[in-house]
């Protein structure tokens, strides 16, 4: 997808109806928070040299469970949500922002982050919960 | 992009006017409130009826509604389908705004409390 803004909820709708069937309900809403906070971070904070290089993002259906893997713009410094996320308790009531990394966390059943052959890449797994 | 009505009590009722409220439209979202506010709005119901889904950038666009509102006025939410509720739970927000069913029952607790 592009480096911008208004390409975040299209993404994001195509990837849910892409998805719809192998999750449902909770996980579907979870998945649907854990893309838009991610894709949102990327687009708002990624420290990229080069803004017209566009935000990959792949789809793996597992045995039980389904991952999306998003790749770094290329150029962009690496950054790892996990060593950056803030609580969600530990966030005051009335903060308008800093949220979003912990509400991926908190919604995504497993993250990583590191590198792989087409540059760094967050991966979110999702699974259903009983 | 919002919507509004207006009680003849002054309480303002804001349709957010879009599907989804995040990053793409919350600043717009909440410097078009902020508007109202300036000129005299204080006692608000924000009406997600029509509202799907929100992220971060949305709740940080409330709360920074009710930042701006401070003593002088109330802010409450409405129309909340699960999804959106659960968003609010997940944040702690639930703890932050007095929510309810539909802008009619909103209304009514503002009449009420005043």
């Amino acid at each position: 997808m592009p480096n911008q803004i208004e390409a975040i909820d299209p993404m994001v709708l195509t990837l849910k109806s892409h998805v719809d069937g192998a999750l449902s309900g909770e996980a579907l809403f979870r998945f649907d928070i854990c893309l838009s906070e991610a894709l949102a971070n990327l687009v708002l904070h990624a420290e990229t040299t080069d803004k017209s290089a566009p935000i990959t993002v792949k789809i793996r259906h597992e045995a039980e469970s389904l991952s999306t893997e998003i790749f770094d713009p290329k150029g962009a410094v690496a950054f790892d949500i996990r060593d950056k996320a803030r609580a969600l308790d530990e966030i005051d009531a009335l903060a308008e922002n800093g949220r979003g990394l912990g509400l991926i966390l908190e919604c995504a059943d497993q993250v990583d982050y590191g590198p792989a052959p087409e540059g760094n890449r967050l991966k979110l797994t999702f699974k259903a919960r009983g | 992009m919002i919507f509004t009505d207006t009680t003849d009590t002054d309480i303002l009722i804001v349709r957010p006017g879009v599907e989804r409220l995040t990053a793409v439209n919350a600043k717009a979202f909440k410097d078009e409130v902020i508007t109202l506010i300036t000129e005299g709005a204080s006692q608000l119901v924000i009406d997600f009826k029509d509202v799907s889904f929100l992220d971060s950038s949305g709740l940080g666009a409330l709360t920074g509604l009710l930042k701006k509102i401070g003593h002088r006025g109330d802010l409450v939410v409405c129309g909340l389908n699960d999804d959106v509720q659960q968003m609010f739970k997940i944040c702690r927000m639930d703890r932050v705004f007095k929510s309810y069913s539909d802008s009619a029952a909103a209304v009514q607790a503002m009449n009420e409390a005043s």
